[in-house]
């Protein structure tokens, strides 16, 4: 950016000082006259006014206009209404027991949303509720032309919201220099044809159907239950024993409507291999610290737009969805650790890992692979010790700006040593997850699942996660 | 063409019947004319729906909707008075189209004391306006009046001694003849009289309409709108729109007619002949508009106390400094 | 409260106020010479001067301004018990309407505040973005401050002028944020999101714009012979009477004082940048509005260096998932546009804080008005209610 090239001039305070004592003094008139001739230069200017309603501005996509909601994403977990500083979602909901998937299963829970209206005579429009669900059912639209002469119609019920999600669009491009999600200080590699997941394209709802299964999937996917299918419905009734498990997305995707079950299944193993890879290609320049590895902090409301304008644009079998799930398990587990503490069903809260272990961070932050995570157990020994009033230190400011952009290609680091010694035999380690699974109790796929991300990990060095920490550690 | 001959009262009909047409419709251009010029001074547009092509009907709108508006009376106010006040702020300004000369021979009433008859008559509108606002019974409104009865009182003087200067250089006080004996180039012959003159008139016009910068009276954002405050419906239009826009017209007319050099073409090349004086002098009188309009946004208020400073401590003694010169001219070259 | 007698009352007596008319009596004496009575007039609460719902009990004689007494509380919304009740991201979307015109700058106290309690280090690009969004918004009040108080004078141009321009900044905030006016952004940490492409762009182009047009304003304005007359040596604020007023921001600069918490006590990353602070010796509302316009320039100066030195990065510093500042309590004062806003936390180790204390300054700077106020006409009472750039919100709370 050509900043030099014009700026705003320089003026000493002596300048201004005479600057000042002059323009005090008595004009004669001639200020008059150097005014009317300022009215007369605008009369003959172009005129720039948008005549609405005929005319109207071109909005950008993160405008608050009005809120959509994608009743598929809903799971009823209330985050939203409980967030909302106003309280002008409603919720209702029913449970409905469901037959078991297969032969001598158990019945599945789900949830079933009865009622969700936003009271927009009461909505302050802060955005909260979009920032904080963690299955990106709630999308910020630009529209805001939907006045009523009844103050009982602002109230929105679900199918108007639904309504709304035909003129959401999917999130900008972000800046140079700005983290994308999926990347810890990196940007997707553009040459690599699975595309810079942020680019923006054309959202269209059909899209958002075929995103689903795989967005499903993925919320389903930290939550390792131990033995039990998670469902998309209740993905709260996992349990905080296991790590996040990509490759539960096979298995977790119960009812793919409509959409390619084997795109849905075919992608998840292979979102684990993007998942890692673009975590292994171009760090530029020196590895993030306590930055990087920042925990949620209650900001989720980013990950999902750019996850689902991925989703949206990108077609299920080409590999930017893939990208886009797998970045959103992270998301998804970190954004179910925003759920608070002493919220109802404590269930939903605790079952995950503690983002610190994980590495996750929160919204348009990076969402390193889990592999990453344990990274991040080393990482806050080494957090800088500036109190944070003072501001970042200078160095550390000078170093990042000396770092090459995103885009210049930088070799790889190793990925810091672990736990495990990364030289294992992939296949060893499918055999020990898959036998220590099934003796643990797993059903068999999901034993299967998770020894083939124990493998895939192996495959690319990088370690198995470590003593996940339970409820206590959080 | 015709051979006609009127009787008196027919001839006295009509000028009525033309009085009655032209006032409004200039009020109305000229209410246009203040959306639409200040709009584009203030980079935007202005009225643009009203009658489909750029709004050009915005002020008959404004007019159709104030009809029927409901007609309040404040309480405590003087009835007979408030009703009144109106009348007394309109009749004046309508009785000064009576001798401005739109062509040669298109002039209401060819009066010899032309110029006196208008500067007597056109100041007789502050009497309605001090009614309007001691009758309404509101602070605001009283301090509106106070404020617009010392200002017009104030800034009368610089426009009778800038008409008197003119007189003086035409000798005669009929309309007609002043322009006449207007040469080319107009407003400022003399040289540098004339041109004084001018200045001295267009401060005073725009402080004789309490316009901005001389809007101390009805400062809008100080106390909403003076003496006009309590008036709503047809009785605001009439007090206050419809007399503004009025004198407005009526004094871009008047400045047109004493100094601009009336209905004669700008430049007295033979062949700018045919087009007729009605067009020389509305465009005139539209340039004169012109200066009001640029004016108003361009300025902030002046405050009362300074207001009459400047009359009374500059404005004034430069008027009679300029008779005594134009005196002396006249005389002796 | 001047004493009377205090060399700022006698000052007051020498420079640009009306004389009383008995010197020997004060203001309200009238004896023995031609008897006018006072008069209370009620300026506010609904008035187009005041901004907001203001009320000022005016007691006048003719049109001298005898005693002003400012009345307020109309626009009281009870925040500092809303808080109470709401965690730190609810009340980041609150706050931001206090003082509606430079949103963002109210958010950031709290944000501060809780990162000091929690010892959160914010990532370099948060700091720098922050700093960017914070001198956008006050120059966009400024701007908004300039229109206004045209317009109370009478200049009824610059309010399109102004409002043009920072349309095209309003415009870079929506597309960063999602809201023009409430933006919600910050967060304890770092910020929301980051910015999308074309913001540096946008910033750097609608910045420049304001600064290529601010010689227009000065014509228009700053040097018109008419706004001359009526803000110079109207409404005069000493400086001692600003001290002792704790009156802050461009209406302290204007009398003098050249205190910027910006550069008392930097925070974020304005100790990197290069600026200054202006100031203007004489107190009136011509110098406070010539330290408006002059700090739109810095502004722009220092958004340009912030964009130049921008790091790429994250944008939110290691924060748990549930914000909970610990116990204990903490007072952070920024540079509002307006003035010095402090917000006093005190928390109880939960994610709501238990009490927080919010010292906005329009509050302060309106107390100084009564002192300004005495015998001053009415058309000058307007003049110094525009010049003391005071946002209800901010009063009220």
């Amino acid at each position: 950016m050509a900043v030099d090239e014009h700026r705003a001039p320089r003026t000493t305070e002596s300048d201004d000082a005479r600057r000042l004592v002059k323009a005090r003094r008595p004009g004669f008139g001639i200020g008059l006259l150097k005014g009317m001739a300022v009215t007369l230069k605008h009369l003959f200017k172009h005129n720039t006014v948008i005549q609405y309603p005929d005319e109207k501005q071109d909005l950008s996509s993160r405008t608050r206009g009005v809120i959509a909601l994608k009743e598929e994403n809903c799971t009823v977990c209330m985050l939203c209404a409980r967030e909302c500083p106003d309280w002008c979602i409603y919720i209702d909901s029913h449970k409905e027991t469901l037959a078991p998937k297969r032969e001598g299963g158990r019945p599945r829970k789900r949830n079933i949303l009865d009622r969700f209206a936003i009271d927009y005579a009461l909505c302050m429009y802060c955005g909260i509720c979009v920032e904080v669900c963690p299955y990106d059912a709630l999308f910020w639209s630009r529209e805001f032309e939907y006045a009523e002469y009844d103050i009982r119609e602002l109230t929105h019920e679900k199918e108007k919201l639904s309504d709304w999600m035909a003129s959401v669009l999917p999130p900008p491009a972000l800046e140079e220099g700005a983290e994308y999600p999926g990347s810890p200080t990196r940007a997707p590699e553009v040459a690599d044809g699975a595309a810079a997941p942020v680019k923006p394209v054309q959202a269209e709802a059909s899209d958002a159907a075929a995103g689903t299964p795989e967005r499903r999937g993925a919320q389903a996917a930290p939550l390792g239950t131990g033995g039990r299918p998670a469902d998309a419905g209740a993905p709260k009734e996992a349990k905080p024993d296991v790590g996040p498990v990509p490759g539960r997305q096979a298995e977790a995707a119960p009812a793919p409507e409509g959409a390619e079950p084997a795109a849905a299944e075919a992608p998840p193993v292979q979102e684990e291999e993007q998942q890692a890879a673009p975590s292994q290609e171009q760090a530029p320049g020196p590895e993030p610290t306590a930055e990087d590895h920042a925990g949620p902090g209650g900001r989720t409301e980013t990950a999902s737009p750019e996850v689902l304008g991925i989703q949206m644009g990108a077609e299920p079998a080409s590999p930017s969805p893939r990208e886009s799930t797998e970045t959103a398990s992270p998301e998804v587990l970190g954004i179910q650790m925003g759920a608070e503490p002493a919220s109802p069903s404590p269930r939903e809260s605790t079952e995950t890992p503690s983002p610190e272990v994980l590495g996750i961070q929160m919204g348009g932050g990076p969402a390193p692979s889990p592999g990453a995570g344990e990274d991040a157990v080393g990482a806050p020994e080494e957090a800088e010790t500036r109190t944070p009033q003072e501001g970042p230190d200078p160095e550390e400011v000078a170093r990042l700006q000396e770092t090459p952009g995103p885009n210049v290609e930088v070799p790889n680091e190793e990925p810091k040593p672990t736990a495990l010694d990364p030289t294992e035999d992939p296949k060893e380690v499918y055999e020990a997850v898959l036998s220590d699974q099934l003796a643990k109790g797993s059903s068999p796929e999901v034993a299967e699942a998770r020894a083939k991300v124990a493998r895939v990990k192996a495959e690319r060095g990088i370690a198995r996660n470590p003593g996940v920490a339970t409820k206590e550690d959080s | 063409m015709f051979d006609i001959t009127l009787a008196t009262w027919q001839i006295l009909v009509i000028k009525i019947i033309v009085i009655l047409t032209v006032v409004p419709v200039g009020a109305l251009v000229g209410g246009y004319a203040e959306h639409k010029v200040m709009a584009h001074l203030q980079h935007r547009l202005g009225p643009m729906y009203p009658g489909g092509f750029h709004g050009w009907a915005t002020t008959l709108a404004d007019g159709i909707k104030f009809l029927y508006k409901e007609d309040i009376i404040p309480a405590a106010a003087d009835r007979k008075v408030f009703s009144l006040a109106p009348a007394a702020i309109m009749v004046p300004i309508i009785m000064t189209y009576l001798v401005i000369p739109i062509d040669r021979a298109l002039i209401v009433e060819d009066l010899d004391v032309g110029i006196f008859y208008l500067l007597a008559v056109g100041s007789l509108s502050t009497i309605g306006l001090l009614m309007a606002g001691w009758s309404s019974a509101n602070k605001y409104a009283l301090i509106g009046a106070l404020r617009s009865a010392a200002q017009l009182i104030a800034y009368e003087l610089p426009i009778v001694l800038a008409a008197v200067v003119v007189a003086m250089l035409a000798g005669s006080l009929s309309l007609i003849d002043i322009v006449e004996t207007q040469n080319w180039p107009f407003a400022i012959w003399p040289p540098g009289i004339g041109f004084i003159a001018f200045l001295l008139f267009t401060v005073g016009a725009v402080a004789e309409m309490t316009r901005v910068p001389f809007d101390m009276p009805v400062a809008e954002s100080e106390i909403i709108t003076g003496p006009f405050t309590e008036y709503s419906g047809m009785r605001y239009i009439f007090a206050h729109m419809f007399a503004e826009m009025g004198h407005m017209v009526a004094f871009g007319g008047i400045g047109a007619t004493l100094f601009l050099g009336g209905y004669q073409p700008i430049v007295p090349i033979p062949f700018l002949d045919f087009i007729p004086g009605v067009i020389w002098f509305s465009a005139k009188t539209m340039f004169m508009i012109f200066l009001f309009l640029w004016i108003r946004p361009t300025f902030p208020r002046v405050r009362e106390d300074q207001l009459q400073k400047f009359a009374w401590k500059f404005l004034i003694p430069v008027g009679l400094a300029l008779v005594l010169v134009t005196g002396a001219w006249v005389l002796y070259v | 409260m001047a004493k009377v007698g205090s060399p700022s009352e006698e000052r007051a007596g020498a420079r640009g106020r009306v004389p009383s008319r008995h010197p020997e009596e004060g203001a309200a004496g009238a004896e023995g010479r031609f008897k006018t009575e006072e008069m209370i007039l009620n300026v506010g609460p609904q008035h187009p001067a005041t901004h907001g719902v203001f009320r000022l009990l005016a007691t006048i004689d003719g049109e001298v301004l005898i005693d002003a007494d400012p009345v307020i509380g109309y626009m009281h919304r009870g925040y500092e018990k809303l808080v109470e009740q709401r965690d730190y991201r609810q009340i980041t979307n609150l706050v931001s309407r206090m003082d509606w015109l430079s949103g963002i700058n109210n958010e950031l106290p709290l944000a501060l505040a809780v990162e000091k309690l929690m010892e959160i280090e914010v990532p370099p690009r948060a700091q720098y973005l922050r700093v960017i969004l914070c001198e956008m918004n006050r120059i966009l009040n400024h701007l908004m401050f300039f229109a206004s108080f045209g317009a109370e004078l009478g200049a009824i141009t610059p309010t399109f002028y102004a409002f043009r321009e920072r349309e095209d900044i309003q415009r870079v905030m929506e597309a960063t944020t999602g809201g023009r006016m409430h933006f919600g952004f910050f967060r304890p940490g770092g910020i929301k999101e980051d910015v999308p492409e074309g913001f540096v762009e946008g910033a750097l182009a609608g910045v420049r714009q304001v600064i290529d047009r601010l010689p227009d304003y000065e014509n228009l304005l700053v040097g018109n012979e008419i706004f001359k007359q009526r803000t110079i040596d109207i409404g005069i604020l000493e400086e001692e009477a600003a001290y002792s007023y704790g009156v802050s921001g461009p209406i302290a600069r204007g009398s003098g004082i050249t205190m910027d918490v910006r550069k008392d006590e930097p925070y974020l990353v304005y100790d990197q940048f290069d600026f200054d602070v202006q100031s203007a010796p004489n107190g009136d509302c011509f110098d406070r509005f010539w330290v408006l316009i002059r700090e739109v320039g810095e502004s722009a100066r220092i958004v340009e260096q912030a964009i130049e030195g921008l790091p790429p990065g994250p944008i939110m510093g290691k924060v748990p998932r549930v914000i909970q500042a610990p116990e204990g309590e903490v007072y952070v004062r920024c540079e509002n546009p307006l003035g010095e806003l402090g917000m006093y936390l005190v928390s109880d180790g939960d994610r709501r804080p238990y009490r927080l204390k919010i010292r906005t300054p329009s509050y302060s700077n309106v107390s100084a008005l009564s002192y300004v106020l005495k015998n001053t006409y009415v058309s000058d009472m307007i003049a110094i209610l525009g010049s003391f750039f005071f946002v209800l919100g901010d009063i009220d709370r």
